[in-house]
């Protein structure tokens, strides 16, 4: 039966992972993501809790003044990197000048900005950009605008009504001018599209786009229910041997990333922070324990109560990756995949982890994730921290491994029940092997 | 000298096998290169490999990396499971070699 699922799982997996668009889009997120990383370590540098020990508030305040900006020039207008990244990765996917497909889509994004901030007390200040429109709240439109604009780009370079320059001219040059036309097309294209909004309608398409889209697919996304549905599903695929994060985060990711993104900004405001599940959430409450399914806690059971020596030899290969979070070992080698005996604790265990976690937060003993970026391969116990910057985030954590450890034991005695037996039979006939040998 | 490219989500995994690979691979005396790459880099890698192995967890890959690598005229396939999961550097050097054939 198993293997029924699997073939068809195997089929729609490939087309997600392969689809042009989500793997443009995880591309594109894996652009930005070294410059969130370092603007969300500064973050957490600037908001150690022993801080304010040792230096005065008017001393941090002007700390978070200057470094602040790693933030700011990051994290908080990471929408310019991931619509720059669309752009470029789009055309690069058809075979286009991928660097003007990159700029082409960022200026489309920024026809669509609005260049007018208005202020808390309702003045206007016009030639300026508000942060939160390159960041957070801009994420949706951005994307959205970064795939059309790539699209109308190629389409017209691949048309190839671009100009053509004789021989000897240097080929920088007709490159140039060769991208001119496209991108005149699809400016020009985007100009209209503003027009149209901000004198007909009058409005701009940030603030549509966010209240139609963004929010309420935010809102669904920051939901218990739709987050144990994803979870369930990761754990589903990696179950008949599929890399379930590959294959859901693409779909979710932008929702996610978009949460954490909200919260930074709020954390950085010194307010409430806003959503319990972000891309944090997943990345340290789900994966940080080990890997998927939280398997550290898996490879410790082993250790200390498994007698089997093939389940124990997969625990000390398991062990070392493991603290880092990656336990393809465990998957493959226990193994977990198409496992009968492994499937309950398997999807249950991160269920109730997440279910745990989620009411913890929300009854407010541990901190929500401040938003920062920790990527997923930070150890357990250290990405709690980062995480929720506060040390319940690793209490926590060390909580969750036990819930998993306890969850995971009784099936672990059973297996390892039937693989002593195994492994007894398998000496016994070496054993018996060894005798015939002997008597010829 | 044989050329091995391994292929998963990151490169993460598999650079765990590439290290027990490449270990196999000298204690027999055989000379190869033998690397990891993420799925974002398997196709243009591929130039440089003889065979291009993909971790276990990433087999709906296959099909795509096989029409790339019809071009090179070299191989793909997936790692054993078990193999993959013991880190089992013998086992998927072989599988690697038996891929390759006479070339």
């Amino acid at each position: 039966m198993f293997d029924k699922i699997s073939s068809f799982l195997v089929p729609i997996a490939g087309k997600l992972n392969n689809n042009r668009y989500l793997s443009v889009l995880r591309d594109a997120f894996m652009l930005a993501f070294p410059l969130t990383v370092f603007g969300s370590m500064v973050v957490v540098l600037l908001n150690l809790p022993f801080l304010n020990k040792f230096l005065n508030d008017g001393t941090i305040a002007t700390l978070s003044n200057t470094f602040g900006v790693a933030q700011s020039a990051t994290m908080s207008i990471m929408t310019v990197f991931v619509v720059f990244g669309i752009g470029y990765y789009l055309s690069k996917s058809y075979n286009v000048e991928a660097v003007f497909g990159g700029i082409v889509a960022l200026a489309s994004f920024l026809f669509l900005t609005p260049f007018t901030v208005e202020t808390a007390s309702g003045e206007v200040v016009t030639g300026v950009l508000s942060l939160d429109r390159l960041g957070a709240k801009g994420m949706f439109l951005g994307m959205i605008s970064a795939f059309v604009a790539g699209e109308i780009y190629r389409k017209i370079v691949q048309k190839d009504i671009a100009i053509k320059m004789p021989a000897g001219v240097p080929p920088a040059v007709s490159k140039s001018f060769a991208a001119l036309i496209p991108a005149f097309i699809t400016l020009t294209i985007f100009l209209v599209i503003h027009a149209v909004v901000a004198l007909v309608f009058e409005t701009n398409l940030h603030d549509v786009i966010y209240s139609v889209l963004q929010k309420p697919l935010t809102g669904l996304g920051s939901g218990l229910i739709p987050t144990l549905v994803v979870v369930f599903l990761i754990q589903l695929l990696w179950f008949f041997g599929l890399h379930g994060q590959i294959i859901m985060n693409s779909v979710m990711d932008p929702i996610w990333l978009s949460l954490s993104l909200e919260n930074l900004e709020a954390f950085k405001a010194g307010e409430q922070v806003p959503h319990i599940i972000s891309k944090t959430f997943m990345d340290t409450f789900t994966v940080g324990m080990g890997g998927t399914g939280m398997t550290l806690a898996v490879v410790a059971a082993i250790l200390v109560f498994v007698k089997s020596k093939q389940m124990k030899q997969v625990a000390k290969i398991g062990g070392a990756p493991g603290i880092f979070n990656v336990n393809e070992p465990i998957i493959f080698g226990l193994p977990i995949v198409m496992n009968p005996l492994i499937l309950i604790p398997w999807i249950v265990s991160p269920l109730v982890v997440v279910i745990f976690t989620y009411f913890m937060m929300k009854i407010g003993v541990v901190p929500p994730p401040t938003g920062v970026v920790v990527p997923w391969t930070v150890p357990i116990g250290f990405s709690g921290y980062l995480a929720t910057n506060s040390l319940m985030g690793s209490l926590l954590q060390i909580a969750n491994f036990f819930i998993v450890f306890a969850i995971w034991l009784p099936f672990l005695k059973v297996i390892d029940r039937v693989n002593l037996k195994k492994e007894e039979e398998e000496a016994k006939a070496a054993m018996a092997n060894q005798n015939t040998d002997v008597n010829m | 000298m044989k050329k091995i490219l391994l292929a998963c989500s990151s490169g993460m995994s598999t650079s765990l096998l590439v290290t027990k690979m490449e270990a196999h691979a000298k204690s027999i005396g055989d000379e190869a290169k033998i690397w990891a790459v993420g799925q974002d880099k398997a196709k243009q890698e591929m130039a440089e490999a003889d065979v291009v192995l993909i971790g276990p967890q990433m087999s709906f890959l296959k099909g795509d990396l096989q029409k790339e690598a019809e071009k090179y005229g070299i191989k793909v396939d997936v790692i054993d499971m078990m193999a993959y999961g013991m880190a089992d550097g013998k086992k998927a050097y072989e599988q690697a070699l038996s891929l390759i054939g006479d070339k």
